[in-house]
C-alpha cells in the first residue's frame, strides 16, 4: 500500500501542478458562464427590424380584425414598459386576394418575395377557417416562411386568428363577450412536488411547484460533472500508460513495484486528481446557490453518492484504460482505443433526455442498474424530483463494485503482460490472451 | 554463500527460447559480469532475476528464499532502456525512487550522491535539461539511493564519456567494498576483464561461459601470441601454425594452430622481419567473445 501510495502522490502532484489543470480547472466554469452569458446578452438583442407579412385573406372577413390586432400589437406589445426601449419588432401587413385562376403562381411570385426578403412571410387564411370544420371545408391556416416550423411570430397570427374565430362563433350562438371569455378561459396545469415529513421536526412540509431547475438542470449538470469527472480522471490513463511504456519509464518502475501496484497508483492518482476538480466545482456551486437564495436547488442527500459512485467509476473505467494504454505501442493503436474505452462514459449521455423525463419508468430503472452506466444513471435519477425506492442506489452500488472489482482484476491481468511487450498489436484477441494466460 | 541462484530457468516467447536450461550461482560480495551478443538473453536473465518476467520452467532463490510474487526488497535494478520523469526535478525524482524502495535517510543520501556524481548543481533542475550522460548518472543514484544488497545494473558504462565512465567504475567498487553484491552487463570486454570477479556469457539463450577470467582463459589455453613486427601484419603471410590474425595495426594477435609450436613460428617470422615483441598468452576475453559469438564460429563450448 505504501508503494501505491507514493506512486499516487507522484501522479496527483504532477497533475495538478500543471498549468494545462489549473487552466482547464478555470476554463470550465468560465466557458459554461460565458455561454449563460451569452444566452442571456443575445436575448436583449433581438432583432427589431419590421416585419413585413402578406395575407391572403379567402374568408373576407378579418381583414380589418387583423388590420387592427397588428396596429395594437405595434402601440403596445413592442416595447419596455419602463424604459421605452423596443423590444420586439413591428408587423407591416398587407393584403392580397387568393388568384382563383392561378393560384400556383400566385404562391410562387410570393415565395420569391419572402426569399428575397422583401417579405418576411405570407399567410393564407382557408375559406372554411372560421365555419369550416376539417382541412377539407377550407378551415385551416397556413404561414409559409422560410423557417416556418420554428419561426416565432407564427403563433402570434395562429392565437390571434383563433381568437377572432371563437368570436365570431360565440356571437352566432348568441354568446355576448364576457360569457364567450368564460366560455374559452384556459387554465394550465402546474407541476408541483409531493409533500413530505421533515425528518427533524416530523411536521409535514407542503408540495411545493417544481421548476425547470429542480427537474431538469440539477440531473443535468450532475451528469455533465460525473462526464467530466472520468474525462479527467480516467480517459487519460491510456496515453500516460502508452507514454510511460515507451519511454521505458515502466521498467524502471517495476523494478521497485509490482504491475498491480503500478497500475493502481496511476488510477488512484486519477481519482485525486477528479476529486479536487469535483470538490472545487461542488463548493463552488453550493456557495454561489446560497449566496443567490437558490439553496433548495443543492442536492445534499444525493452529494454522499454521487462522490461513491464517482471514484468507483474512475477506478472501473480507469483500469481499463491503464490496461489497454500497457497494450498500445503507438499514438495510432491509443486513438483506435480510445473510443471503446470512453463508452461507458458516453452511452449515457445519449440516454439522457428519457431518463431525465421519466426517472422513475422502467427503462430509467433498467438502465441505471446496469452497472457500467450505473454511476452516472443512478446519479441522474436521484438528483431528479422523483423519489427513487432505496433498493435501487444500493443494489446499483452492489453491481458496481462487484463489476469494479473485475474490471481491476481483469486489467491487470492485461496490464502486467502488455506492459514489457513491444510491437504487439492491441487485438481483442491478444488482449482476452494476456487477460486469461496464467 | 550465494546471493543469487538459478537453477534450470528456461524462458520462451513465442517459438523463441530466450533463456534455455539456465543454471547460475552468484557469490555474495561479487561482482559478476554478464556478457553476451545482443539478443542472446542477458536482459531476459536480468528481468527473471527482478521478477519482472517470469520463467517458464525451473527456479530462482534470492538470498535463499525461493521467488514468490512480492517484491524484492534489498534490491536495486538499472534497465538497460532509461527512463525518467523528465518533468520532474532532480531531487524529487530521487526522493520518489527512494520512498518507492522505501529507503531511509533520503533527503542526506540524496545530497551525499548528488554530490558524488557531480550533479549537486543540477538538484533544482528538471530532468529534460539534463545530457544523456548525466540521466544516466541520475539513474543510477536512483538505483543504489536505498543501499540494497543486491545491484544489478544492465549496460551501466553505455553512453558515458571515459571521466563518467571511470566515476561509474569507482563507485561500484566501492558498493562491493561496503558488501553489495553486483551483477552487470556489459559488451565493453575490457570492462569485465578488468571489473569482474566472474564472468558469465549467454549465447542463444545458453550459458557458454561462466568463472573467473582465469578458469575461462584456462579453458582455451595458452593458444595466442601478441607480435610487434617492423613489417606488422604482412609479415605474417605464409607463416605455417597460424590459423587466424586478429590485426590492431601496431600489434597482430595470432591463434595458433592446434599442435603447432610458437617457438617455430618465431624462428620462421625472424627470416622475415625484425621482432619488437613476441608474447605466447591466454586469449583475451573479447577473443573468447568472438570465437564463441561471431558467425562462422562453431566451437562454443557449453560450460
Amino acid at each position: 500500500m505504501h508503494k501505491i501510495l507514493t506512486l499516487f502522490k507522484r501522479e496527483y502532484k504532477a497533475a495538478v501542478r500543471t498549468k494545462s489543470f489549473i487552466i482547464s480547472l478555470l476554463l470550465v466554469p468560465i466557458m459554461m458562464g460565458g455561454g449563460f452569458a451569452a444566452v442571456l446578452i443575445m436575448e436583449n438583442k433581438v432583432d427589431t427590424e419590421d416585419k413585413h407579412f402578406t395575407v391572403i385573406d379567402r374568408t373576407g372577413e378579418l381583414q380589418e380584425y387583423l388590420r387592427q390586432s397588428v396596429d395594437n400589437r405595434n402601440s403596445n406589445d413592442i416595447t419596455h414598459t419602463r424604459s421605452g426601449e423596443q423590444t420586439d419588432p413591428a408587423f407591416v401587413v398587407d393584403f392580397v386576394n387568393y388568384d382563383e385562376i392561378d393560384f400556383e403562381a400566385q404562391q410562387l411570385a410570393l415565395s420569391n418575395r419572402v426569399k428575397s426578403a422583401e417579405l418576411y412571410a405570407y399567410i393564407e387564411i382557408g375559406p372554411g377557417f372560421i365555419h369550416g370544420n376539417g382541412e377539407e371545408s377550407g378551415a385551416y391556416l397556413r404561414y409559409y416562411s422560410e423557417h416556418s416550423f420554428n419561426d416565432p411570430f407564427r403563433g402570434w397570427f395562429s392565437n390571434t386568428l383563433n381568437k377572432k374565430a371563437q368570436l365570431v362563433r360565440a356571437a352566432e350562438l348568441n354568446l355576448d363577450d364576457e360569457q364567450t371569455r368564460h366560455l374559452t378561459k384556459w387554465i394550465g396545469i402546474e407541476g408541483m412536488g409531493l409533500a413530505s415529513v421533515d425528518k427533524k421536526t416530523g411536521e409535514q412540509q407542503e408540495a411545493e411547484k417544481t421548476n425547470e431547475a429542480q427537474s431538469f438542470l440539477v440531473p443535468y449538470v450532475m451528469m455533465i460533472l460525473m462526464f467530466m469527472l472520468v474525462m479527467m480522471g480516467a480517459i487519460p490513463q491510456l496515453t500516460a500508460v502508452m507514454e510511460e511504456k515507451n519511454e521505458k519509464i515502466a521498467e524502471v518502475l517495476l523494478g521497485s513495484i509490482t504491475p498491480f501496484q503500478f497500475m493502481m497508483g496511476k488510477v488512484l492518482g486519477g481519482i485525486g486528481v477528479s476529486l479536487t476538480t469535483a470538490a472545487i466545482y461542488v463548493a463552488a456551486a453550493i456557495f454561489t446557490l446560497n449566496y443567490t437564495g437558490m439553496q433548495d436547488l443543492v442536492p445534499y442527500d444525493v452529494l454522499p453518492w454521487f462522490f461513491i459512485f464517482a471514484v468507483l467509476f474512475i477506478l472501473m473505467v480507469g483500469s481499463g484504460m491503464a490496461a489497454l494504454g500497457a497494450t498500445c505501442n503507438d499514438n495510432k493503436d491509443a486513438q483506435s482505443l480510445t473510443f471503446p474505452g470512453i463508452l461507458p462514459a458516453i452511452i449515457p449521455m445519449f440516454l439522457m433526455m428519457p431518463i431525465i423525463q421519466d426517472p422513475g419508468g422502467a427503462f430509467a430503472t433498467t438502465m441505471s442498474l446496469i452497472p457500467i452506466f450505473t454511476p452516472t444513471l443512478m446519479v441522474v435519477r436521484m438528483a431528479s424530483t422523483v423519489t427513487i425506492p432505496m433498493w435501487q442506489p444500493i443494489v446499483g452500488l452492489i453491481g458496481v463494485i462487484l463489476y469494479t472489482w473485475f474490471t481491476v482484476w481483469m486489467g491487470a491481468r492485461v496490464f502486467r503482460t502488455a506492459i514489457l511487450i513491444q510491437g504487439q498489436k492491441p487485438t481483442l484477441g491478444t488482449l482476452l490472451k494476456y487477460a486469461l494466460k496464467p | 554463500m550465494n546471493i543469487i541462484e538459478l537453477d534450470g530457468v528456461s524462458k520462451t516467447f513465442g517459438s523463441v527460447k530466450a533463456v534455455n536450461d539456465l543454471q547460475l550461482s552468484v557469490p555474495k560480495g561479487s561482482i559478476y559480469g554478464f556478457i553476451g551478443p545482443n539478443g542472446s538473453g542477458k536482459t531476459t536473465t536480468i528481468r527473471m532475476i527482478m521478477k519482472i518476467m517470469y520463467p517458464d520452467r525451473g527456479s530462482i532463490r534470492i538470498n535463499g528464499r525461493e521467488h514468490d510474487s512480492r517484491r524484492l526488497q534489498n534490491v536495486g535494478y538499472l534497465p538497460e532502456d532509461r527512463g525518467l520523469y523528465k518533468k520532474m526535478k532532480l531531487g524529487e525524482l530521487l526522493q520518489f525512487h527512494g520512498e518507492l524502495n522505501e529507503g531511509v535517510d533520503l533527503k542526506n543520501r540524496i545530497d551525499y550522491w548528488l554530490d558524488r556524481l557531480d550533479l549537486k548543481a543540477y538538484k533544482e533542475k528538471k530532468v529534460e535539461t539534463l545530457s544523456k550522460g548525466m540521466r544516466q548518472k541520475l539513474q543510477f543514484i536512483a538505483t543504489i539511493l536505498h543501499q540494497p544488497e543486491i545491484v544489478i545494473l544492465d549496460e551501466p558504462f553505455g553512453g558515458l564519456d571515459p571521466v563518467n565512465a571511470d566515476l561509474m567504475k569507482d563507485v561500484i567498487l566501492e558498493l562491493q567494498q561496503k558488501g553489495a553484491t553486483i551483477i552487470f552487463s556489459t559488451h565493453d570486454m575490457s570492462v569485465a576483464e578488468r571489473m569482474c570477479d566472474y564472468i558469465f556469457m549467454i549465447y542463444k539463450g545458453k550459458k557458454v561461459l561462466d568463472g573467473t577470467l582465469n578458469e575461462i582463459q584456462d579453458q582455451y589455453g595458452n593458444d595466442t601470441i601478441r607480435i610487434q613486427s617492423d613489417l606488422g601484419a604482412a609479415a605474417l603471410e605464409g607463416i605455417k601454425g597460424i590459423e587466424s590474425v586478429n590485426n590492431f595495426g601496431k600489434i597482430q594477435e595470432v591463434r595458433v594452430s592446434s599442435g603447432a609450436d610458437p617457438q617455430t613460428i618465431l624462428a620462421d617470422l625472424l627470416k622475415q622481419t625484425r621482432i619488437m615483441h613476441f608474447e605466447i598468452t591466454k586469449p583475451s576475453l573479447n577473443d573468447i567473445f568472438i570465437r564463441i559469438a561471431s558467425p562462422e564460429s562453431k566451437e562454443v563450448s557449453h560450460a
